[in-house]
Order: C-alpha cells, then sequence, then structure tokens
C-alpha cells in the first residue's frame, strides 16, 4: 500500500504550473519580509511598509479568487455572494481583534467593545463570547461561513437551482447580510464596523515584523489553499464536478448526488473565502458591512474571469493584475477607475472568454509533459450557438 | 410468449408503467399508459412526435414525477418515490436523444466517470482505479470502437462517435435496464447496422428500450414493438403485425 | 350691445344701493351688532362683537376683519357703519352688510372706530369662532378641528348653529366630532355626554382615541363607557392601518412592478440578465431632470406638463441604449446567460460613471407638478397623497399597454415566435435580429418611463438603479420568468409583503426577512410563482 502523501504531492506538484505556482508563493513568503525587514531603507533592494501592505492585501484576494474559480470554473456554480463568506470570516478574526483591545479603547472598558459602551449596552453579547481566545476566532473563522454555505447550499442545490437563478439568490444573500450588519443592534458595529485593533497574538499590529509576518501567512495560505484545490480537480471529485458543469442531468443519471458534490465543493469555498477575509483584517486594519456589498462580490469574479476561469493559478494571476490596476489607477485617475472595471468586464467575456492563462501563451505553463492534464482542464466550452 | 404478455404478473416484469398520466398545462403528455417489458427483453418503442416517447422515459428515469398511475421496477420496487441518482443506482441506465458526454473530458474519464460503484463524494476525493477497473474500462473502449480515440476530449468526437460512447457509459454503469433514445440519429448505414446489432447482443443479459423513428433500424433490431400515440399504447406486437394494424397506419405510417 | 350692457351694470348697482346709502335690512345679529358698534363706549362694543362673532354670519367675519384692521368708520350724518378704505386721495366706502361695490366718498364724513386691546381679544376670539362659517371649506374644515383639540363647552351652541347650515358633508364630519368632544368632555348631563361618546366612537382615528384615553381615567359610567369605546376604535384602527399598510404595499409594488417589469421583458422573454436594468431606471430619471430644467428655461407657464414630455423621452433615451447595448454586446453573448450578466454589470459600471461625470456625484433636484402634490385624507387619519396615487395608475397603465404589444402588434407576435422557437421564426422570415434589439428596446425603454415615476418619490442620484435592481430581480424571479402577470403579482405581493413587515421588524429587517423568504420560495418554486411546465423550460 502506497502512503497518501505520493499522489497529493503528485496532484500538486506533478507538473511545472504547479511548482512555479508554489515556488514563487513560497519565494515570496521568505523574500519579501527578509527584503523589507533585513534590508536597510536606502538599499535599492528594499521592500517598503506599504509595498510588504498593499501586496499582502492581493494575496488575501488572490485566496478568495481562488475560492471562487473552485465553484466557478470547475463546478459552474456561480456565486455573486461570496463576498459574504470573505466578509464573515473577516468579521471573526475582527472580533478577536476587538477582544483583544481591552482597556486600551477609548473608554477603557475591558468587557466592552467600545461602540457597545457607546450605544450604552451593559454586557457583551452572547455571540460574542469566546472570541477574545484565539483557536476559537480561528475556527470561527472557517466555521461561520461554512455552516452559512452549508445551509443555504443544502437549500439552493437540492431544489436544484442553479445558472443565473442560482447567481441572483447568492446576491440577495450577501445583500441581505449587508443591511443586517448595517444595524446597530445587530451588535457588529453597525456602519463604522470594527476598527482601531491594537494586535495580534500579543504582537502590535502597526509593528514590520507582525506585518511581515502577516505578509507571509497569506502567501503561504494561498499556496496551501491552491493545493487543496489542485487536489480536489486532479481526483475523482474534481472530475465529476467537471461533469456538474458541462451536463449536469447527465451526471444525476449516472447515479452521482450531485447535490451533494456540489455542497462539498461550495462549503470549502466558503471555509477558503473565510480565511482569506480573515488575512484581510488584520492588514488593513478594519471590518465594515460595505464588504457585503454585492458589488463586492461580482468584482472577484471578473478577477477570475480576468485570470482564467477553471485554471486555479489564473484566478491567482487575475486577482493580483486586477486589483493591482485598481491601485494605480485609482491613484493616478480616479474617475477612469470604473469606466475601465466596466470595460474590463465587457472586454473579457466577449474577447477573453478564457481569460489572460487560456489566451496569452506565455502563461500556458508546463510543456506537453506533466501538463496535459492539467491544460484540458480549462473549459473550452461556452461557444454555442444555441440560444435559450 | 405472447400469452405471457396478454396477462402480465407483475413479478416477473422488470419495468411495469400501470395507468401512468402527465400533464403539462393542460396537455397531456401521458395519458393512462401502461406498459410493461420483461427481464432479459428487448423493446422498440415507436410513435409519431408527442406520443409521448420521452416523457415515458422521463417517469421511469426519475425526471418527471407522474400526476398518477404506478410505475414499478424489477417486480417491486416503486419508482415514482425516488430521485434520479437512486433510480440510475437501482440500475437504470439512460441514454438521451441528443448525446449527451463530458465534452471537456476524455473519452476514458467519461467511461471511468460512469463506472459502477461508490457515488459518495468522500470516496470520490481519493479514489484511485484498481487495475480490474481499469481492464473493464479497456474493454469498454473496445467494445464501442473508442480503443483510438481513448485519450481525446469527449468534444472532439464525431456525433456517431458520442452515440457509442454514450452507450458505453451506460454499459459501464452495468444498468439492469438500459433506456435508448434514439441511439441511430446521425449515424451511417453501416454505424446504424451495428448499433442494432450491439443493442441486440446487450439484451439477454439486460433489457433494453429503445426509442426510434428510424424503421430500417426497428427492422434490424428484430424486437417487440410497442407504438404509442397520444400518451397510451395504440398497438403492440411484431413490428410486420403493428404495420399492418389499421390505425397504426392512420396514425403513424400512412403518413 | 355693449351700452345696453353697461347700462345695465349701472341699473343694478343702483339697485343694490351702493351710491353709498345704507341699506338698513331686517333686524338681525349682524345689523344689531354692526350699529353697537358705532356706540362710544367700549363696553357695548365688546358687546357688538361678541354679537357679531356669534351670529356665525360670514358678513360678521368681513367686518370683524375691517375693525381689527382699523377699516370700519361710522358716517357722522346717521351712524351708519361701513368699511372704509383709503385708495390714494380717493376714499372709498361699502356697506358691510350688503359686502359689494365700494363708492367714493368723503372722508371729513366719517369717524374711524377706534379699538383697545381688550376689545382686540374679543375680535380674535370672535373671529376664531366664525373661521366654522368662513365661505372655504378648508378653513371650517380646519376651526372645527381646532374646536375638537380645545374642547370647551361654550362652543356648543356655535357648532350646532354651524352644524345646521354645514352642505359639505365632510366638514360636517369633522364639525360633528368636535362637537361630540366638545359634548363628552363638557359638563352636561351624563347621558349626553355617554351619547357623545358613542358618536365619538364612530371616529376611528388615533386623535379621538388620545381623548378617549383621557376621558377614560378613574371610574364611572362615563369613564366605563369611553373605555369600552376606546377598545372598538382601536380595533377600528387595526383595520384602517391594515387598509394604509394596504396602500403603502401598493404603492412600493407599483414602484417594484415598473422596475421590473422590463426586466420580465429582457429577461424573461428573451432569457437575457441584464445587470445594467437599473442603470436604464436611472437614464430615464436624469431625462425627466433634463427635460424639466428645459421646461423651467423655455416654458415655466407649461411645468406641469413636463412629465408628458418627460415620459416618451426618457422612452426613447434607454430604448434607444438598450437598442445599442443589445447590438453591441449582448448579441454576442446569447446562450451564455452568466457571460451576459457580466458584461451588463460592467456596462452598468461604465453608465453609473458616465453620468457622475457629466452630472455630478450628488442627488438632482426633480420637480413634481402641482397635480401631483397634496394627498387625499380620510377621517380616519389615512393619508393617500397623489403622487404615490399617480405612480399606482401608471404603473398599472404601463403594464396594459405592454400586454396590449405582446398580445396585438406584430411586433409582439414576432416577440412571442422568436421566443418559442428561434430557428423556425427565422425559417419564416422573422428578421430574428431586429426583433431582439427591437424587443430588448422596449424592455429598456420601459425601464426609462419607469425611471420618470421613480424620479417622482425618490433621489435623482447615478446610484438610483442600483439601489432597484436587486429587489427588481427579486420579482421578476418570485413571479416566474415570462410571465407578465406573474410580474404584477409578484411586485403587489412583494410590496405589501414588504409593508406589513415593517411595523413590527423596521424597515431594514423587514427587508431581511423578505429576501431570506424568497431565497427559501426559489428553493420550493425555483422557477417562480407561475413556473412555465413542460419539456420547453428544459430546452
Amino acid at each position: 500500500m502506497r502512503s497518501a502523501a505520493g499522489p497529493i504531492v503528485t496532484a500538486v506538484l506533478g507538473d511545472a504550473t504547479g511548482r512555479i505556482v508554489v515556488g514563487l508563493l513560497v519565494a515570496a513568503a521568505v523574500a519579501v519580509p527578509v527584503l523589507n525587514l533585513m534590508v536597510p531603507a536606502g538599499s535599492p533592494l528594499h521592500v517598503p511598509p506599504y509595498v510588504v501592505a498593499l501586496i499582502g492585501k492581493y494575496l488575501t484576494f488572490a485566496l478568495l479568487a481562488l475560492s471562487v474559480d473552485l465553484i466557478w470554473g470547475f463546478a459552474g456554480i456561480l456565486s455573486l455572494g461570496h463576498g459574504a463568506f470573505f466578509a464573515l470570516g473577516g468579521y471573526a478574526m475582527g472580533m478577536h481583534l476587538m477582544r483583544q483591545i481591552g482597556t486600551r479603547g477609548v473608554y477603557g472598558n475591558a468587557e466592552l467593545p467600545d461602540f457597545m459602551v457607546f450605544l450604552n449596552w451593559k454586557e457583551l453579547p452572547w455571540y460574542w463570547y469566546g472570541f477574545d481566545a484565539f483557536p476559537f476566532a480561528a475556527l470561527m473563522v472557517v466555521l461561520v461561513p461554512g455552516v452559512l454555505a452549508l445551509v443555504f447550499g443544502w437549500f439552493a442545490f437540492r431544489s436544484r437551482v442553479t445558472g443565473v437563478y442560482l447567481s441572483i439568490i447568492t446576491q440577495a444573500m450577501t445583500f441581505a447580510l449587508m443591511l443586517a450588519f448595517f444595524r446597530n443592534d445587530m451588535g457588529f458595529g453597525g456602519n463604522n464596523g470594527l476598527t482601531d485593533f491594537k494586535d495580534i497574538l500579543g504582537f502590535n499590529l502597526q509593528a514590520g515584523g507582525t506585518r511581515a509576518v502577516l505578509f507571509a501567512a497569506s502567501a503561504l495560505a494561498v499556496a496551501g489553499a491552491y493545493a487543496l484545490c489542485r487536489v480536489i480537480v486532479a481526483s475523482r471529485l474534481g472530475r465529476v464536478l467537471l461533469a456538474v458543469r458541462d451536463a449536469e442531468g447527465r451526471v444525476r443519471f449516472l447515479g452521482y448526488r450531485v447535490e451533494y458534490y456540489k455542497l462539498f465543493v461550495f462549503v470549502v469555498s466558503a471555509m477558503l473565502a473565510g480565511i482569506a477575509g480573515a488575512l484581510y483584517v488584520p492588514q488593513v486594519g478594519i471590518i465594515n458591512p460595505g464588504e457585503f456589498a454585492p458589488a463586492n462580490s461580482i468584482e472577484i469574479i471578473i478577477w477570475v474571469a480576468v485570470g482564467g476561469r477553471g485554471s486555479l493559478h489564473g484566478a491567482i494571476l487575475g486577482a493580483i493584475l486586477v486589483n493591482f490596476a485598481k491601485t494605480y489607477l485609482t491613484g493616478a485617475i480616479p474617475e477612469i477607475w470604473l469606466f475601465a472595471l466596466g470595460g474590463l468586464f465587457v472586454a473579457v467575456t466577449l474577447f477573453l472568454p478564457k481569460g489572460i492563462v487560456g489566451t496569452v501563451p506565455a502563461f500556458k505553463f508546463g510543456g506537453a509533459g506533466g501538463g496535459w492534464r492539467w491544460r484540458r482542464l480549462v473549459p473550452a466550452r461556452g461557444r454555442s450557438e444555441e440560444r435559450p | 410468449m405472447s400469452e405471457l404478455h396478454a396477462s402480465p404478473q407483475k413479478r416477473d416484469t422488470i419495468l411495469y408503467l400501470d395507468g401512468v398520466s402527465v400533464s403539462f398545462d393542460g396537455f397531456k403528455a401521458l395519458n393512462n399508459l401502461s406498459f410493461y417489458v420483461l427481464a432479459g427483453e428487448l423493446r422498440a418503442v415507436i410513435g409519431p412526435n408527442g406520443a409521448g416517447k420521452t416523457t415515458m422515459m422521463d417517469v421511469v428515469t426519475g425526471k418527471t414525477r407522474p400526476d398518477e398511475g404506478q410505475v414499478v421496477f424489477n417486480g417491486g420496487v416503486d419508482l415514482t418515490a425516488l430521485d434520479e441518482a437512486r433510480i440510475a443506482n437501482l440500475g437504470i441506465g439512460r441514454k438521451f436523444q441528443k448525446p449527451t458526454v463530458f465534452d471537456t473530458q476524455s473519452v476514458f474519464d467519461n467511461l471511468e466517470l460512469a463506472l459502477a460503484g461508490s457515488r459518495g463524494v468522500f470516496q470520490s476525493l481519493g479514489f484511485r482505479l484498481t487495475p480490474e477497473q481499469r481492464l473493464r474500462i479497456d474493454e469498454m473502449l473496445e467494445t464501442v470502437g473508442l480503443t483510438e480515440r481513448r485519450a481525446a476530449l469527449a468534444g472532439d468526437l464525431s456525433h456517431g462517435q458520442k452515440q457509442w460512447l454514450e452507450i458505453g457509459m451506460l454499459l459501464m454503469q452495468d444498468p439492469h435496464l438500459l433506456l435508448v433514445d434514439e441511439p441511430a440519429a446521425g449515424m451511417t448505414d453501416a454505424e446504424t447496422e451495428e448499433t442494432a446489432q450491439l443493442l441486440k447482443r446487450i439484451a439477454g443479459d439486460r433489457s433494453v428500450v429503445v426509442v426510434e423513428h428510424d424503421m430500417e433500424f426497428v427492422r434490424a433490431l428484430d424486437a417487440r414493438v410497442t407504438v404509442l400515440h397520444e400518451g397510451s399504447v395504440l398497438a403492440e406486437g411484431s413490428l410486420a403485425t403493428v404495420q399492418n394494424d389499421a390505425r397504426v397506419v392512420e396514425v403513424y405510417l400512412g403518413r | 350691445m355693449f351700452d345696453f350692457l353697461r347700462s345695465f351694470v349701472a341699473v343694478l348697482l343702483l339697485a343694490l344701493g351702493l351710491a353709498g346709502i345704507p341699506v338698513v335690512a331686517a333686524a338681525d345679529a349682524v345689523t344689531d351688532g354692526l350699529a353697537g358698534l358705532a356706540d362710544r363706549s367700549f363696553s357695548r362694543k365688546v358687546e357688538a362683537v361678541a354679537q357679531l362673532g356669534a351670529s356665525g354670519d360670514q358678513r360678521a367675519e368681513t367686518i370683524l376683519n375691517a375693525l381689527l384692521d382699523g377699516r370700519l368708520y361710522v358716517r357722522n350724518a346717521d351712524s351708519a357703519v361701513v368699511i372704509g378704505e383709503e385708495r390714494g386721495k380717493a376714499f372709498l366706502v361699502a356697506d358691510p352688510t350688503a359686502g359689494a361695490e365700494a363708492a367714493e366718498a368723503a372722508i371729513a364724513d366719517f369717524t374711524k372706530i377706534t379699538v383697545n386691546n381688550r376689545m382686540r381679544g374679543a375680535i380674535r376670539g370672535a373671529l376664531g369662532a366664525l373661521t366654522l362659517f368662513s365661505a372655504d371649506a378648508g378653513t371650517r374644515a380646519a376651526a372645527a378641528d381646532a374646536v375638537f383639540k380645545t374642547p370647551t363647552a361654550d362652543m356648543l351652541p356655535l357648532l350646532d348653529k354651524a352644524l345646521a347650515r354645514e352642505t359639505d358633508n365632510g366638514v360636517k364630519r369633522r364639525m360633528e366630532r368636535a362637537w361630540a368632544a366638545v359634548a363628552a368632555v363638557g359638563a352636561g348631563e351624563t347621558a349626553e355626554r355617554l351619547a357623545a361618546i358613542e358618536t365619538l366612537g364612530s371616529f376611528a382615528d388615533p386623535d379621538v382615541r388620545s381623548l378617549l384615553g383621557g376621558l377614560a381615567v378613574g371610574n364611572g359610567e362615563v369613564a366605563q363607557a369611553a373605555g369600552l369605546t376606546l377598545r372598538r376604535i382601536d380595533e377600528s384602527l387595526v383595520l384602517w392601518g391594515a387598509v394604509g399598510n394596504v396602500f403603502q404595499g401598493v404603492s412600493l409594488g407599483s414602484v417594484l412592478l415598473l422596475a421590473a417589469v422590463g426586466l420580465a421583458i429582457t429577461f424573461g422573454v428573451m432569457g437575457v440578465i441584464n445587470m445594467a436594468h437599473g442603470e436604464l431606471v436611472m437614464l430615464g430619471a436624469y431625462t425627466t431632470f433634463v427635460v424639466q430644467e428645459a421646461f423651467r428655461a423655455h416654458l415655466p407657464g407649461a411645468f406641469d406638463m413636463s412629465l408628458f414630455v418627460a415620459v416618451p423621452a426618457a422612452f426613447l433615451v434607454s430604448g434607444l441604449v438598450g437598442i445599442a447595448l443589445e447590438r453591441g454586446v449582448i448579441r454576442f453573448l446569447y446562450g451564455r446567460p452568466l457571460e451576459t450578466l457580466l458584461a451588463t454589470w460592467g456596462i452598468s459600471l461604465i453608465l453609473q460613471q458616465l453620468v457622475r461625470s457629466v452630472f455630478g456625484p450628488t442627488n438632482r433636484e426633480v420637480g413634481s407638478p402641482s397635480w401631483m402634490s397634496g394627498a387625499y385624507e380620510t377621517a380616519s387619519g389615512l393619508v393617500l397623497t397623489y403622487n404615490r396615487i399617480a405612480i399606482i395608475v401608471f404603473s398599472l397603465m404601463v403594464i396594459g399597454v405592454i400586454a396590449l404589444i405582446l398580445r396585438k402588434t406584430s411586433l409582439g407576435l414576432s416577440m412571442r415566435a422568436v421566443t418559442q422557437n428561434r430557428r423556425m421564426a427565422g425559417a419564416m422570415g422573422i428578421r430574428t435580429g431586429r426583433v431582439d434589439a427591437l424587443t430588448f428596446g422596449l424592455g429598456s425603454g420601459i425601464a426609462g418611463v419607469a425611471g420618470v415615476a421613480l424620479s417622482q418619490i425618490d433621489n435623482v442620484s447615478p446610484n438610483l438603479g442600483q439601489s432597484y435592481i436587486i429587489d427588481s430581480f427579486m420579482v421578476v424571479v418570485f413571479g416566474g420568468v415570462g410571465n407578465l402577470w406573474g410580474t404584477l403579482v409578484g411586485a403587489f405581493s412583494l410590496g405589501i409583503v414588504n409593508k406589513f413587515l415593517e411595523p413590527y421588524a423596521g424597515a431594514v429587517l423587514g427587508k431581511i426577512f423578505v429576501l431570506i423568504a424568497i431565497i427559501l420560495f426559489i428553493q420550493k418554486r425555483p422557477r417562480g410563482l407561475f413556473a412555465p411546465k413542460g419539456r420547453a423550460v428544459e430546452a
């Protein structure tokens, strides 16, 4: 009997793409903190702190994009509400960081976060219990999005809500959550959300060292999630999902419980999104209900579409490229960003249905060798001449 | 043989439909349809467009719930209460009218997905082919004549090859009953003949119900023929018998 | 002819005694009071003012107003009281009892009637009671309500008199309410007060409720009766509250209907998910703004008509943008609904930013024509604003027109043909591309028309469309795709459910409940309330 590790390593590192992606991420996890902390500020090799923070943020978006690509690219589930899972993970982490503030808040209340004191609350709501412990908060980061995905998905997939209907109700889901979190009496800080964090696990969040570690954690999380997705996609489960994407009815008539397969991958995806949110919050220092906005969730889709739907490294690439463009454009010419983003949506769907990875040869990593199994996972679908 | 058909015993049948009706917005797709297939039988079902052939298959495979009537499999299993996956796992395979294979996966993987066995989510995550299973797939590739194209994407196959691949997938499921919807559509004459021979070979071990328009194909099947019209059985018997039936000639063959 | 008319008027004027000769009418309260005003004694004058006030006569109001303004004079010759007015060098006098044209006179022949503070108070009090007799029904109603709010026993005789004369049923009802309040609070016989409480019971409004609440305190027959009546009123208030909720719900529903019906065409009939639909609505609202600006600049007098121009203009603007959208982008994406969704989302971002760049990010002021302002108010405090009523009527008209277009025109026939079987329709010579463009244009144009209506009740900003798009999708999905009737039912039921939840759960939580309810509903009926059945669905 072979050990279980063998096939997993093969699935992740068996081809050039896997080796390049994991290698780059691990290298970044090591190199960027080193170049930031060890290299003196004057040196051309020095990475300034703001770049660390920026790329760290992009990496959490890359993780989010991976989670969306896993369900959209490989199972055909277009979720327009994935920002909700990201935000829930972020809130779980934010609640922990709020509890860490302790008496250092404006009101100096050891028990209650500032906004609760401000609202004249007398005691901590029950759902805040336990968040002072990091392991509990970390568990909630994956559990809350996971359970929501499980419940939502169970209803949706069991009743065979598919295609645009599913997309629309996922959008309604995040919209409802946004409205709920905007309310002060929900106990999550209303409009302002959670902010003014001080430290994480005892380390000052403003310190360069903490930020470098958060960066490294994000890069490694992306690498880990990438590996996980590769394993799922390369397994028979992944092939069932692809089959569901292409001909759901056929899969049912082969005797598969399509709803369970979808549910599994949806929950995994929601958990990954939750982790992305949890890494995002300490790096940007705030989480507010705006993260639930439907527009945010749709933006994730364009990252994946630009990179290449159905290609995992494409999702990472797309998230980083689009967000880099966003940072650059909103800084240089703010009015143009929405035009550019809007144009991107149109251009990618019309002219670049396979994204950068499927179109630009340089990004089709891996030659005829180990890559063959990989490349055919990129969808060749969507050229149908027939209309509904 | 024909006496037995005249007085069907539910327990002798592989498929038993009694008084089945389905209506869509007032249109009766099936109207008190009673129909049965014996174990190991090869049956051809013909009928003009809208006679209810596809709806009948939908009812058997769990895609459509009948408004009333009994649908019993293998002499005792009530199919009306089950969903598609359960019915498929009971051993009923279905081939669609339009060949439906997984275009973005290889021919080999298509067959592998159809392979009988566990359908659980977590089992599939750690699933690895055994040498025996690999051998079975190889044999099936041989049977449906796709050995050469085993690594090709199913989407790149010709129409006829897709039909064969789908039949192959059906057989990989190891079903007791196959429902085959217009298998000969889009095939050359030689392919049609071959398909008929294949289906005849399959029958015996399994029961096969073939819906077909092509009379040459039905003739080649040399099977008992059921004529559907407006959602119920109009005539039944050998091809020669039904071809001489005045009502059949009027609604179907006569046109 | 003209001469005849002139002489006729002259004769008429003479006959009415407007040449300055006072007409001594039959001795009534007004003439008596008027005569009293000529007296030198202030006490006598105050008495006279009270007399005038109690007369309930309209002329008394004019006289008292004149007295207050210092326009009342006494003719030295015969002590007749007249209303005088200095106009330039001329002095015009008129007989207040006849209340008609003034005639010129010499100011030296008259003495102004002086007023002191005590009198001023008396005059104001008298005038307050007199407004119960004002010529204007609105003023009378307001006066009755004022009496109702501060009921004092001495108003009873005046109210009796006012009631006896009142002809307007609405005002009469308000006066009865005031009368009952006065009688119920007053110190009269218990039986009388009980009867008054009984009468109050027929007015199920919040004001009566609080009045009775005050009376119900303590023991005794009156308090008991008040308590009973109070409970009855509460029941009836719940009913009226429900009616009010239904109205609010229907109003919200009509807004949703307008926003969703265009979507029902593009999504339902064509299967196109147009995420830019909200922006087409927004364009309609901005078109209204531009049209109104044009009216303000060039035709200010016809401003009330501006919406009649805005509706077709918005239809054209949004419709043309929609056709451009269909020809330029969407037609390349037919059969790929998810891609369509993404591309149109991109377009919505572009349109939003475009409008933001042109008109600025802040709200734009869109006016309401005068015929849409104001409200219809029922006795039980239910307020139905005219703009809401107008939008309800308008939305039903729009639905009617669309139904007609779909059923009766050749475009509608082609549309239905293309929807059902594109290839066959094409084979029969229908230019499917053109039908697609026109259908999409129709749906988009209706979005623009919805924008005109929304501009009347919502802020016109670049984000206008965003706030409606999710609700609109919910309506279409809930009602069942491809079914106008479903959209109608869906919009109104969502609107009404929303408004019924609001009082219990608050606006935001109510909306969340509705969203969750729809999400659950879709699980049960994935194809909506009025789902098409059969094979065509699967195709």
